[in-house]
């Protein structure tokens, strides 16, 4: 069908006719399952464990029965899974009864997987029994339904076509997923994307990387969140390709035996993960890698040149967004018609512009804020329409993303228009670290700012103001941060400002807004030297694992 | 050496990089967010200087429990001279 024929919303309008050949992601999976019903689908080396097409169709249909049971049609679920095969049955099998599905980050806490379960109206949980520990607390206190889902081998075997027969109707439209991404309020905030979305994206990169059934993706990010669900499962889906699935927290070490044995031939990750394998004296053997997908963050310069002249594989950089299912532009496949140090151009699918503070665009080489139109960009916020009339106006998503384009069309990244912390790949605003401190009783105020780190990209650094300097360490302060934040949003360092000497508050403009630039110059001035010289490990954390 | 005495030498390692207060059977890396990917590049990597072994990067992406780790060093350990 062609996209444009869809109640679009205006920022979805498509660039030219684009076509979609599913309506949703039960009739892809069906159409490749189709096409060749025996061709390996999905590897998941850390349990010893293979399936076909055939055999992942019909467990996505007995997953799609098991759930009829459970949880209503066109509801929406919260799952939490690690890179399982139980993941993407419970996800496929939902989507296809029109489910909405929000993956959770398992390295939440509590209290964080507590808000997007209520925030996301979800109807019940189905989560991996390894999690029972931290959802204790969740079960006894939530009304909503958990359900523990172990091993899809012991999903109940189903008549396929009884089983599709019971499927409902599933419009491209229809919001397959939430993806939850820190917020600037503090609180993370639902991205609603569609079918439509995902089909639209996966098909594009595909077509981009010239995938075909013979691709095999190497996926070490976490299901849970658009890179590892739409680069590595969908866009392989989309081409009939394999792809193999393995805990991001244990891949690192093992990435390139990995490559090898599996015979990869693309993966995608963060540029952490790329300055992070530059560190291990591994040497690589790239096999039939084509190339890695990379983005999530700013990527120096230095660290693809490094890691290109290193272990011979080229980086294909791109520009995206959880709110543009993945990538919008990317750098030319294959290789020679890169632009290194550019996002590369966009993609047919969609358009791309750069405009100023007045929302008017901006002519090449001039910086302004990076904005996207088409149809992968999603629906919108969940439950957020002042957020959505602010991204979403004017029929373009409006990124927060500075950068610029040059004459050749290639686009740049330079910096976030506000004080988004990317750490690792990972987002997270500063409000979310600075409700949590504002919560100790003897801090009067606080701010959290992202500072550089040679292997994440960015660090979290807090500073604080205390009633009573000598009440409380900087050592308290972590962990009382550590109650209530994932790990990888805790502060690396609390900086306690009542004993620094040269500032007596924190920064502030004429409105009593903190200004976490000036806090960032001072870190920059005064702390980093201090830091390296300290010789302070700012090497452990996130991408994911 | 028993899969207990294995327990006994790896405990202190493990709970050190990690900074966690035990290194038990109950412990994997899905419940854990302190074994994180960098964490297990260095829990491997100590395990290997303290017992005089080479952890195979076929099998280290396999060790994400306590027990899988514990019960591959024991199957390493027994073949070893």
């Amino acid at each position: 069908m062609n996209v444009a024929t869809l109640p679009l919303l205006p920022h979805q309008r498509p660039n030219g006719e684009v076509k979609l050949p599913y309506a949703n992601f039960h009739e892809l999976l069906k159409a490749k399952t189709g096409d060749a019903p025996s061709r390996e689908f999905l590897i998941f080396p850390e349990s010893d464990r293979r399936y076909s097409y055939q055999q992942f169709y019909e467990i996505s249909l007995g997953a799609s029965e098991w759930l009829r049971s459970r949880t209503p049609d066109f509801g929406t679920i919260c799952i939490i899974f690690r890179n399982t095969p139980e993941f993407l049955a419970i996800y496929f099998g939902a989507v296809a009864r029109g489910i909405s599905v929000v993956p959770i980050n398992p390295d939440l806490a509590a209290a964080e997987i507590r808000f997007i379960i209520e925030n996301s109206d979800c109807g019940a949980i189905f989560y991996d029994p390894d999690m029972e520990g931290k959802l204790a607390s969740l079960k006894k206190e939530m009304t909503v339904a958990f359900h523990p889902f172990a091993d899809v081998a012991n999903l109940p075997p189903v008549d396929s076509e009884e089983a599709e027969a019971n499927l409902p109707k599933v419009e491209p439209t229809t919001p397959a997923v939430i993806i939850y991404t820190s917020g600037t309020t503090g609180n993370p905030k639902g991205v609603v994307l569609s079918h439509m979305n995902f089909i639209i994206d996966g098909i594009a990169i595909a077509d981009w990387f010239e995938f075909t059934p013979a691709t095999r993706s190497l996926c070490i990010l976490p299901l849970f969140h658009n890179n590892g669900i739409v680069i590595s499962t969908t866009t392989t889906l989309c081409a009939g390709g394999s792809i193999v699935i393995v805990d991001p927290k244990a891949s690192l070490r093992s990435f390139w035996a990995l490559v090898d044995r599996y015979q990869a031939t693309f993966t995608s990750v963060m540029p952490s993960i790329l300055a992070a394998l530059l560190t291990l004296s591994f040497e690589g053997k790239p096999g039939q890698l084509k190339g890695i997908i990379c983005g999530g963050q700013l990527l120096p310069l230095s660290l693809a040149h490094n890691f290109e002249a290193r272990f011979g594989v080229p980086i294909f950089e791109g520009f995206g967004s959880t709110e543009a299912s993945s990538y919008s532009s990317f750098n030319r496949f294959p290789a020679e018609r890169r632009k290194l140090g550019s996002v590369g151009i966009v993609m047919p699918i969609c358009e791309m512009k750069v405009v100023d503070d007045n929302d008017d665009d901006v002519p090449d080489g001039t910086e302004g804020e990076l904005c996207i139109r088409g149809p992968n960009v999603a629906i919108g916020y969940h439950k957020l329409p002042q957020l959505n009339a602010q991204k979403f106006r004017n029929g373009w998503y409006h990124s927060g993303d500075y950068g610029l384009r040059d004459k050749e069309g290639n686009y740049y990244f330079r910096s976030r228009k506000d004080d988004l912390i990317i750490k690792g790949g990972e987002k997270i605003y500063p409000a979310e670290i600075e409700n949590v401190l504002s919560k100790h009783p003897n801090v009067t105020e606080s701010a959290v700012i992202g500072v550089d780190d040679p292997i994440l990209g960015q660090e979290i650094c807090a500073f604080a103001n205390l009633k009573d300097p000598d009440a409380t360490t900087e050592s308290e302060l972590l962990k009382f941060c550590a109650q209530s934040l994932a790990r990888f949003k805790q502060p690396k360092r609390i900086v306690v400002i009542n004993r620094l000497g040269d500032m007596p508050e924190l920064p502030k403009g004429p409105t009593k807004k903190i200004l976490h630039r000036r806090l960032r110059d001072y870190y920059e001035s005064r702390l980093a030297n201090k830091e390296a010289v300290e010789g302070s490990k700012w090497v452990r954390g996130s991408h994911g694992g | 050496m028993t899969l207990q005495e294995l327990y006994a030498e790896v405990s202190p390692i493990a709970t050190q990089i990690l900074q966690i207060p035990q290194f038990d059977s109950s412990v994997n890396m899905s419940s854990t967010p302190e074994w994180d990917s960098l964490n297990h590049v260095q829990l491997l990597s100590a395990i290997e200087k303290k017992f005089g072994i080479e952890i195979s990067v076929d099998e280290a992406f396999k060790l994400t429990s306590a027990d899988r780790l514990v019960r591959y060093l024991h199957g390493i350990l027994r073949g070893k001279p």
